[in-house]
C-alpha cells in the first residue's frame, strides 16, 4: 500500500463522532493551556496524560496531539494581544504582532498568525506523509549500535546548535540522564542512586519533572516580573478576517521560506523555538523595501508563525519513526506512547498502522478545526488573562500539584514538583535549556540500553559505533553538529576582532 | 537584600556539581568496571556524573570570567552588573513561594481538595482584594469542580484527609 492510500485508512479512523469531538476537546484545552501564563505545551501534555489512561491509544494520542497544536495557537494569541508570549515558541511573533494590533488592526495580525500558523502545519504534516513510509524503511535496518548513535546525533544537535551556552546545555543534559537512572534498573534489576529512600525506587516520573521545572518554573518566573496584563481589543470583525486572508498570497516567498526553515529545524532536534526566531531574522534579512520590522509588518507575523507551526509538527515525524523526540512536548507525547504499551520507532509503522496514520490524518483535521476554532473563540480565551492573577495563579500551581499526584498517587511527588519548580525557575533565569533535560529523561534508558547492547556485542570496544557504514556517518555526523557550529561561531567571532587589534 | 547574577551562577553551578557528585558516589558502589554480562550498573551513571561534574566546573568558571569582565567595567563607568532579584522581587516571589509551601503542607495533612480551597481562597482574599465570603466561594467551588472532573468524570481518586472521611465522601 502506498503512503496515499495509508493516509485515506488513517482519514477513515480519524473522522469518527468520538475522534472529531477530541479533537475540538483537545484543541480547546490546548487553547486555556497556551493562553495562560505557566502552562504550556509541555505541562499541558503531561497534565493530561493521566487522563488518557481510560482512552485506546489512537484516541489518546489524537488528544494530546490536539492539545499541542491548540497551545501553539494559544500562544500566539497572547502574543499579539497583551504582548506576553503564552508560549516560548511564540516570542517572535510579539515584535511586530503587538504593534500591529497596538495600531487597531488586532484582526488582521491574528488572522496573519492564524492562517499562517495553519499553513505551516499543513506544509509539515504534508513532509511527514511523504516522509513517513521512507524514514521507517530506513529506520529497520538499524541495530542497537545505530540507535545509540541516533541518540547521541540528538544530544549532539542540541549542544551544537542550540542557542545557550554549550556547557549549559550539557548541564541540563547530563542532569536528565542521571536523573532517568534513579531506580530499578531495567537491565541489570540492580537499585540505582536512591540512596536509601524507598521513594526512589520506581523511579522519577518525567511528568512528575516537566511539571515542575515548566509550570510552577514559568509561573515563579511570572510572579517575579509582577505581571499585569494590558491587553488590546479583542474583538473579531469577520470582514476584517476575510480581507486578510485575500492579502496572504503576497507573502508567498516568506511562507515558503519559513515553512522550509520549521520543516528542516523539526525534523533535525531544532524545535519550534529555534525555528520561529531563525525565520524572522532572516525575513527581516530578506526584505528590502517598507516599514522597518517590529512596527507591525506583516512578514514579521507570517515568517515566525510559519516556522514555528511546521516545526511543530515535523517534530511529531522522528518521534515517530526512530523514537528520537525533536521538542519538549515530543518527548512528553513520546513518553505517554510507552506509558500506553507502544515502542516508537519504525516498528510501531509495521506493527500499529492505524495508530501511525489516524494520527497522521488527524493532525490534518485537528489544524484546520484550530484555525477556525481559534478564530472563533479569541474574545472569550483573551478574557481568561483579565482574570486577576491572585486567582489565577493560586489555581494553576493547584491543578499543577493535582496532575503531579495523578501521576503515580504518590505524595512524594508533590515535593518533586516544588524542587524542580526552583530548579526550573533557576535554570530558565540563567539560560539554562529546558528542553534538553526533558529529552534526556524520556531517552534516557533507552539510550543507556542501545549502549549496553552495543558494548555486549563488542565486547567492551568503542569501535563498534564506527563498525559500518550507516553507524558511522551518523557519528560523523552527531560529532560534526557537536563541535561546527561553535567553531564556525567562533571563527566569524576572530575574525571581526582581527581589524580591531 | 540583593542578589546578583553572579551568585545564582555560582549557587547553580556547585547546585548541579554536587549532584554530579551524588551520581559518581553512588555509581561507585554499584561498581563501574565490566562484567561477564557487560558493563556493571554503574557505569553509565559514573561517566554521565563526570560530565557534569565538567561542565558544571566550565560555567564555574565562565562566571568567575564575566564577573571579573563586568567589574572592570564597572570600574570604567560603564553599567554595573544587573541584579538577579531585587528586594521587591525577593519579597513577590517569597510570598508566592511561602503560600505554596503552605499549601503543599496543608494538602499532605487535610488532602487536596482542602488544601486547593484554603490556598485559592487565602490568595484571593489576602493579595486579591475579594471579601472573605467571595475568596471562599471561589476556592470551595474550584475544589467541586476539581472533585466532579477527577471523581465523577475520570474516576481519578486523589489525595483526601480526615475532613473528607468525617463528611462521608470516598
Amino acid at each position: 500500500m502506498g503512503n496515499f492510500d495509508l493516509l485515506m485508512h488513517g482519514f477513515g479512523i480519524a473522522i469518527t463522532p468520538m475522534h472529531l469531538m477530541l479533537m475540538v476537546a483537545g484543541v480547546l484545552m490546548g487553547l486555556i493551556v497556551g493562553v495562560l501564563p505557566g502552562l504550556g505545551a509541555p505541562n499541558g501534555v503531561s497534565l493530561l496524560i493521566p487522563l488518557t489512561f481510560a482512552l485506546d491509544p489512537t484516541s489518546a494520542i489524537i488528544l494530546l496531539s490536539s492539545m499541542y497544536w491548540g497551545a501553539l495557537f494559544g500562544g500566539s494569541t497572547t502574543s499579539i494581544l497583551f504582548n506576553i508570549p503564552g508560549e516560548p515558541s511564540s516570542v517572535a511573533t510579539t515584535f511586530d504582532g503587538y504593534p500591529m494590533a497596538q495600531k487597531g488592526e488586532s484582526t488582521r495580525a491574528l488572522t496573519l498568525a492564524f492562517m499562517s500558523a495553519g499553513i505551516g502545519a499543513l506544509l509539515g504534516i504534508i513532509v511527514i506523509t511523504l516522509l513517513a513510509g521512507w524514514a521507517s524503511n530506513f529506520a529497520l535496518k538499524f541495530g542497537a549500535p545505530e540507535y545509540f548513535a541516533v541518540y547521541f546525533l540528538a544530544f549532539a544537535a542540541f549542544i551544537g546548535m542550540g542557542s545557550a551556552s554549550p556547557a549549559k546545555t550539557l548541564v541540563s543534559l547530563a542532569t536528565g540522564l542521571i536523573l532517568s537512572t534513579v531506580g530499578m534498573d531495567t537491565v541489570t534489576g540492580e537499585v540505582r542512586l536512591t540512596f536509601g529512600y524507598d521513594e526512589l525506587l520506581s523511579g522519577i516520573s518525567f511528568l512528575v519533572v516537566v511539571i515542575g521545572l515548566f509550570g510552577i518554573g514559568e509561573l515563579l518566573s511570572t510572579v517575579q516580573e509582577g505581571l499585569r496584563f494590558r491587553g488590546v481589543s479583542s474583538r473579531i470583525d469577520l470582514r476584517d478576517v476575510l480581507r486578510t486572508i485575500r492579502e496572504l498570497p503576497r507573502y508567498w516567498a516568506t511562507t515558503i521560506r519559513s515553512g522550509l526553515i520549521g520543516i528542516w529545524m523539526g525534523i533535525t532536534p531544532g524545535g519550534p523555538t529555534a525555528a520561529s526566531f531563525m525565520s524572522y531574522g532572516i525575513a527581516r534579512q530578506a526584505s528590502r523595501k517598507g516599514q522597518p520590522f517590529g512596527t507591525g509588518r506583516p512578514e514579521g507575523i507570517v515568517a515566525p508563525e510559519t516556522a514555528d507551526h511546521s516545526a511543530g509538527t515535523c517534530a511529531m515525524l522522528p518521534m515517530l519513526a526512530l523514537g528520537v523526540p525533536s521538542s519538549a512536548t515530543a518527548a512528553v507525547m513520546m513518553g505517554g506512547l510507552m506509558i500506553w504499551g507502544l515502542t516508537p520507532g519504525p516498528m510501531l509503522f509495521a506493527t500499529k498502522p492505524d495508530f501511525v496514520w489516524g494520527l497522521i490524518a488527524s493532525m490534518y483535521i485537528s489544524n484546520i478545526v484550530g484555525v477556525i476554532l481559534v478564530l472563533a473563540t479569541v474574545p472569550m480565551f483573551a478574557a481568561l488573562l483579565r482574570i486577576p492573577f491572585a486567582i489565577i495563579g493560586p489555581m494553576i500551581v493547584a491543578i499543577c500539584f493535582v496532575g503531579a499526584y495523578t501521576v503515580s498517587n504518590s505524595t512524594f511527588d508533590l515535593w518533586l514538583v516544588l524542587v524542580f519548580g526552583l530548579v526550573g525557575y533557576m535554570f530558565n533565569r540563567l539560560d539554562y535549556p529546558l528542553a534538553p533535560l526533558v529529552l534526556a529523561m524520556v531517552l534516557g534508558h533507552k539510550a543507556e540500553n542501545a549502549f549496553h547492547q552495543s558494548m555486549v556485542l563488542s565486547d567492551g570496544s568503542l569501535g563498534i559505533f564506527f563498525s559500518n557504514t550507516l553507524v558511522s556517518s551518523i557519528m560523523v555526523l552527531g560529532l560534526a553538529l557537536l563541535i561546527l557550529p561553535k567553531m564556525l561561531q567562533l571563527g566569524g567571532r576572530l575574525r571581526r576582532k582581527m581589524p580591531v587589534e | 537584600m540583593a542578589v546578583t547574577r553572579f551568585h545564582a551562577e555560582i549557587a547553580t553551578a556547585i547546585g548541579t556539581g554536587a549532584l554530579g557528585i551524588a551520581a559518581v558516589i553512588g555509581a561507585t558502589e554499584l561498581g563501574l568496571g565490566w562484567s561477564e554480562s557487560g558493563p556493571q550498573p554503574g557505569y553509565f551513571p559514573f561517566y554521565v556524573g563526570l560530565i557534569l561534574i565538567a561542565a558544571s566546573l566550565w560555567n564555574l568558571a565562565s562566571a568567575f570570567v564575566k564577573h571579573r569582565q563586568a567589574t572592570l567595567d564597572a570600574s570604567n563607568g560603564a553599567e554595573a552588573e544587573e541584579p538577579f532579584l531585587d528586594r521587591e522581587k525577593v519579597q513577590r516571589l517569597g510570598g508566592f513561594l511561602g503560600a505554596m509551601l503552605a499549601f503543599v503542607v496543608a494538602t499532605l495533612w487535610l488532602g487536596i481538595y482542602i488544601g486547593a480551597a484554603g490556598y485559592i481562597a487565602y490568595s484571593a482574599w489576602r493579595k486579591g482584594g475579594y471579601k472573605l465570603p467571595l475568596s471562599l466561594a471561589i476556592g470551595l467551588g474550584f475544589s467541586v469542580s476539581l472533585y466532579v472532573i477527577f471523581e465523577v468524570i475520570f474516576k481519578i481518586p486523589l489525595l483526601k484527609g480526615p475532613i473528607e472521611n468525617m463528611l462521608g465522601i470516598y
